[in-house]
């Protein structure tokens, strides 16, 4: 008995991580291993048992699937690059030129909308973009467009929705790495010559650049999966990945084939990423090989 | 000219931008609350204020059920992902290993709609039907992604002297936990708990996929009527989402936490 206690005191640090641990490899690791089994699985019915097929697989790549999947990675990048585009202004406004009372209240309002829920954003453009929506009456009252024309249901009101969703979480992680950027360091590079643009350029850039890559993960991961956006204001002539997934799983049912485009969803755009990052900088290293040399002279020159 | 040029950049095109953008935020969610008053259920024109659609909303077993069902899935959830997300970063010190932290990092890299169809598939091949179970299950997970990174980042933050000197002045561990551990956490337990709560009311994947034929949460319930076209209601319960969650946020504000979710 003294022996059980004396385990239990000196293992309840373990018990108490366990819960957490175990919520997240059971509903999150296991169901995704559960996906990858079943996709390879099959039952053939001549021998009574499951057999390792490539067939879901080949199914996925010899069909339409494959330009779907495509095309949600298009969709994703175009959006990641636009918020960024928007973002990275807004951003380096926010944390250098605001002060700071005022500061805190155009956060507040950047945070306001990513805090309420996706579909009434999504509603809220459908609202104004709708064919008897504010924006179709007064663009035509102006003449601009004609009575017939449809700002719903094109790529345009897709990106314009993603765009509007998706920008909050850009503007975050960048505001959060320049904001700490020492004020000195920009009025000591002011005062060693360089103009504007080459302290953006050689100090603002290169200390904002984690805050970039968070943001465009961020933007990229939920744009790829969307599902409510597409579906709300792209109608049903484009499909996504994320409506391809709904259709599976909840309409026709076809687990195993889900469960394959699933995967190469999940595994795609990651080999993508990985592969473009080490092609940069594999390229980057091929094109500079003095570079390396550059620095050592300058730490030569300081020490 | 060069220089008059850039000072035109930095003074003038700068901060009009940065109002266009906030234009392109707010202008859709203005209008939205501004004809949720309107009396007419024709979405053009102004016809005059009243609250027929906010009365209309009251009285529809619809709307308060699936109200009902969201606000206990999200507290729920909420309390769920507290208390596992707490126990585990204060365990973890005594491991000191990052490795099972990073474990639940993998919740930001990870599409929300693998984490629904995951939820989805174990439940049906554990037979056990979807519905509330399945919800706070989801919602609990994405939870503890956010959780355990906003705790963690603030208890590595701790100076563990303060925990020895109370233990040195003949705290029990359990007056220790209650009386210095907590309340030093206390502004990422609020922050975090605020942070999943909404995240959990706002959730629409998760709430779609898993809660079955007989369980509606309001965002799926809006889904739906989106699905069926304008109507002046959806405007009203979109305009009840707004106030909430900028009470949420105020009192992040007022707390002085906003900076931990941030």
């Amino acid at each position: 008995m003294n022996f059980i206690s004396r385990i239990l005191a000196d293992e309840l640090p373990f018990l108490f991580a366990c819960p957490a641990l175990l919520w997240e490899v059971v509903f999150l690791f296991l169901p995704l291993l559960v996906l990858i089994v079943y996709s390879f699985l099959d039952y053939s019915v001549q021998s009574h048992a499951f057999v390792i097929t490539f067939e879901y697989y080949k199914q996925v790549f010899n069909s339409l699937y494959i330009q779907v999947i495509i095309n949600s990675f298009i969709l994703a990048i175009t959006t990641a690059f636009i918020c960024l585009l928007i973002a990275y202004p807004v951003a380096l406004y926010l944390a250098l030129k605001v002060k700071k009372q005022f500061r805190t209240f155009l956060l507040f309002l950047l945070i306001l909308p990513s805090w309420t829920s996706l579909i009434i954003q999504i509603y809220a453009w459908f609202f104004l973009l709708e064919k008897n929506g504010v924006v179709t009456h007064i663009l035509c009252n102006l003449g601009i467009i004609s009575q017939s024309t449809h700002l719903l249901n094109n790529y345009f009101s897709i990106i314009i929705g993603m765009v509007s969703c998706f920008l909050p979480f850009m503007i975050f992680p960048i505001y959060s790495v320049l904001e700490k950027i020492d004020p000195l360091l920009l009025e000591s590079s002011a005062d060693l010559g360089a103009n504007r643009f080459e302290t953006f350029k050689r100090i603002v850039m290169p200390l904002s650049k984690p805050g970039v890559y968070v943001g465009l993960l961020l933007v990229f991961i939920p744009s790829f999966g969307e599902f409510a956006i597409p579906s709300l204001l792209g109608g049903s002539k484009m499909v996504f990945w994320g409506n391809l997934i709904v259709d599976k799983f909840l309409k026709s049912k076809d687990w195993r084939s889900g469960s394959a485009l699933a995967c190469i969803g999940i595994l795609l755009p990651l080999l993508i990423i990985v592969s473009s990052i080490f092609i940069v900088k594999l390229v980057k290293k091929l094109s500079s090989p003095n570079n390396q040399q550059r620095t050592n002279k300058a730490r030569d020159v300081w020490s | 000219m060069m220089v008059e040029n850039k000072k035109f950049f930095v003074k003038f095109i700068h901060p009009v931008f940065v109002c266009i953008t906030y234009l392109f935020l707010y202008l859709p969610i203005s209008i939205l609350v501004l004809f949720s008053f309107n009396d007419s259920p024709v979405s053009i024109k102004w016809v005059g204020f009243s609250l027929r659609w906010y009365k209309k909303l009251i009285q529809s077993p619809e709307i308060i059920d699936a109200l009902r069902t969201s606000l206990i899935v999200a507290f729920s959830a909420t309390f769920l992902s507290i208390l596992l997300g707490t126990c585990f970063v204060l365990a973890n010190r005594w491991w000191k290993s990052s490795f099972l932290t990073n474990l639940f990092y993998t919740n930001v890299l990870l599409p929300e709609i693998i984490f629904a169809i995951g939820i989805l598939s174990i439940f049906t091949f554990f037979r056990i039907p979807v519905g509330y179970g399945s919800l706070i299950t989801g919602h609990t997970l994405i939870g503890l992604g956010f959780t355990v990174p906003i705790v963690k980042a603030r208890f590595s933050e701790l100076d563990p002297l303060l925990t020895e000197a109370s233990l040195d002045l003949g705290a029990t561990y359990s007056q220790t936990f209650k009386k210095v551990i907590i309340p030093l956490l206390m502004p990422s337990l609020l922050a975090s708990s605020l942070l999943v709560f909404t995240l959990s009311l706002d959730d629409f994947l998760i709430a779609f996929f898993c809660s079955g034929p007989t369980v509606q949460t309001l965002s799926v319930y809006v889904y739906s009527m989106v699905r069926a076209g304008v109507d002046p209601t959806i405007n009203a319960i979109s305009t009840c989402f707004l106030v909430v969650s900028s009470i949420l946020i105020l009192a992040l504000c007022f707390f002085k936490i906003i900076d931990q979710v941030i």
